[in-house]
């Protein structure tokens, strides 16, 4: 395969393109919530909080192959923690985040035991029976002191108050943060602090990415993999099948919790009918990975802003007059907005297409344009005879697999 | 006292029993092979040996008792599997495969490790990069031996490599794995149905038949033994 330009790994080039596309994110990043509308900064705020969650199942799922359909459970836990704590203990909102992982890894881990016993299609109707049983356990009346039942923890005096979020209050009420005229987190006064959620969810996407990245690429991630890609070979290189799951799942869960405490903070309630904390949660957050591109970094990212720009842009197709004139035909159908409609559509068509999703499509063609070459391996012993001929070459083309 | 000893060896999986009553011995510094037909408890032992499976019986490394021990507890005692087929994982490049094998280890000389088997196997250091599922049949399981070896085993079991490999290849890999026996002293335990070419590198063979071991001996002892050599190696 040709390509226009190659650049050797670690090269100058090299880190030259990595600052680029670093920069084109941060520019992203910052020309949301300063310059877009609050509809765009809202839209932003709930892509950051599923691709947190489906970075998250990522990891259990992309890279320890262990299916989970009990995210929603974890990310429940999160908003739950957030909740109660916040709203009956009267603590800070930033304190509960850690709390949030510590008791959403606590249970990953137990739901770890049974599933490293078990696998496939059995481990996803464990974690099924987690997803169904968590919105359940919230409306038990014997729980209903803490979780408020059905309606949850509502909006109110004694609701989630997000003035606990005080950077630099006065006189107990919130300032207005600003440097040099540009006010990032807009308008903490009022209830209208569309950009200072926008900025939490931000936080703490940028926390699970870089998390997960530094799982994945360390020698425990290396063990993840192995165990994906052929349980009884890692066994035998002594990866301990049982502790790398718990590890996994533990992490995972925790991690999930966390844009739970996010949608807890923004919306300023929770209750057990908060659609990601149910199974459709689950759900949202597995299409999100596999169409971006499972055991990929850059895949939930993706996969949850073309979700969140799909299912807002046809947010009001269930009325034919928002319906562009050609489409006019094929949708409208009922008066259910047909987002999840077309973004199965979309991943069905993937399957067949892009079984990796988009990143895979990225990893597929971009080296048609840049390519970059790997670092030779270590110093070369031109000396040493070798004990193998090199007569082993019948091997496919590189970058082609079988 | 032998490097392994297994005596009434028992193992299956659940309710179904497939090693009945195993018993060998490896000395330090040999290579001893098991031969058996399809289905005679081959894999099985290996599995047994390396604590994948339940089993009874006594197992003894070194002269301490791993019959109860965990799989990673076996890999840092020392012995290390190469698994039936492919045992790679092909989504990782071939050095993170390497680093997969040095799991237990947390020393500084890992690199200097896959260096020296990029060095016994160029092949490998040519596609270090690339991911291991795009090698070829015979350079994955090369890639499988360099990896079990990161572990530094003092023993080294070997399933059935030659499965689905070409003759010419299978004879490069056995004379590969005669040379580490040679010039490291590894001891290796290897099982194979290919009884031709595993007999040439074998210093003691044993014969498994229905999850007993029916005959052992040198290579030489069982070549010579009429009904052993017209069942097992076919002339």
């Amino acid at each position: 395969m040709k390509s226009l330009v190659t650049i050797k790994e670690g090269s100058i080039g090299h880190w030259v393109l990595r600052l680029l596309a670093a920069a084109i994110v941060v520019a992203i990043m910052l020309w949301i919530p300063t310059k877009g509308s609050n509809g765009l900064v809202t839209s932003a705020t709930e892509a950051l909080t599923l691709m947190s969650a489906a970075m998250a199942l990522n990891l259990i799922l992309g890279y320890t192959g262990q299916i989970s359909i009990g995210h929603s459970a974890f990310y429940g836990t999160g908003a739950y923690v957030t909740g109660i704590l916040v709203s009956k203990y009267e603590w800070s909102p930033w304190l509960t985040f850690p709390v949030a992982f510590l008791f959403a890894f606590v249970v990953g881990v137990l739901v770890s035991f049974p599933a490293s016993r078990i696998k496939g299609v059995y481990l996803a109707l464990v974690t099924l029976a987690l997803a169904l049983v968590f919105p359940n356990l919230l409306r038990w009346p014997k729980l209903e002191s803490l979780t408020g039942g059905g309606p949850g923890i509502p909006n109110g005096d004694s609701a989630l108050d997000t003035t606990g979020f005080n950077i630099g209050r006065r006189d107990g009420q919130m300032r207005n943060f600003e440097i040099f005229g540009w006010d990032p987190f807009g308008d903490l006064r009022g209830q209208g602090a569309i950009p200072f959620y926008y900025w939490i969810a931000a936080g703490i996407a940028v926390i699970v990415y870089l998390v997960i990245r530094g799982v994945v690429k360390s020698r425990a991630g290396r063990s993840l993999i192995a165990v994906r890609d052929n349980e009884t070979a890692a066994a035998v290189m002594g990866v301990n099948l049982v502790a790398t799951k718990a590890f996994a799942f533990g992490i995972s869960a925790g991690l999930c919790a966390l844009p739970g405490s996010v949608t807890a903070i923004r919306l300023g309630a929770v209750s057990p009918d908060i659609a990601t904390l149910t199974i459709l949660g689950s759900l949202t957050f597995l299409i999100i990975m596999v169409i971006g591109g499972a055991g990929s970094l850059w895949g939930p990212i993706i996969g949850a802003a073309l979700y969140v720009f799909v299912t807002d842009r046809t947010g009001g197709w269930a009325d034919d007059e928002a319906i562009p004139g050609v489409l006019r035909p094929f949708f409208g159908w009922s008066k259910i907005p047909p987002g999840s409609g077309i973004f199965a559509v979309i991943l069905i068509v993937l399957m067949f297409v892009a079984p990796r999703g988009l990143v895979g499509v990225w990893k597929q063609y971009s080296p048609r344009v840049v390519r970059v070459v790997p670092r030779p391996a270590g110093v070369a012993h031109d000396a040493k005879p070798a004990l193998v001929a090199d007569t082993t070459t019948n091997s496919t083309p590189e970058g082609e697999s079988e | 006292m032998s490097l392994l000893s297994v005596s009434h060896l028992k193992a299956g999986y659940g309710p179904i029993n497939v090693l009945h009553d195993v018993e060998l011995t490896v000395e330090a510094g040999e290579i001893v092979v098991m031969l058996g037909a399809n289905g005679a408890g081959k894999t099985t032992t290996m599995r047994a040996i390396s604590g994948m499976i339940g089993r009874s019986g006594e197992v003894h490394f070194e002269g301490a008792d791993i019959a109860r021990a965990t799989p990673d507890a076996i890999v840092r005692a020392g012995i290390a599997q190469v698994p039936q087929g492919r045992g790679t994982f092909p989504e990782l490049n071939v050095e993170d495969n390497l680093r997969c094998g040095a799991y237990i280890r947390s020393d500084k000389e890992i690199d200097a490790d896959i260096d020296r088997w990029f060095d016994v196997f160029p092949r490998l250091r040519e596609r270090r990069a690339q991911r291991a599922g795009s090698l070829s049949g015979g350079e994955q399981q090369m890639l499988a031996i360099a990896r079990a070896l990161m572990a530094r085993p003092k023993l080294l079991l070997c399933d059935e490599p030659s499965l689905g490999l070409a003759p010419l290849i299978t004879q490069e890999l056995f004379a590969v794995i005669e040379r580490l026996n040679r010039e490291m002293g590894l001891s290796v335990l290897l099982v194979e149905q290919n009884a031709n070419l595993a007999m040439h590198m074998a210093h003691r063979v044993y014969l498994i038949e229905t999850g007993r071991i029916v005959a052992s001996g040198s290579a030489a002892e069982l070549s010579a033994d009429d009904s052993i050599r017209k069942a097992y190696l076919g002339f």
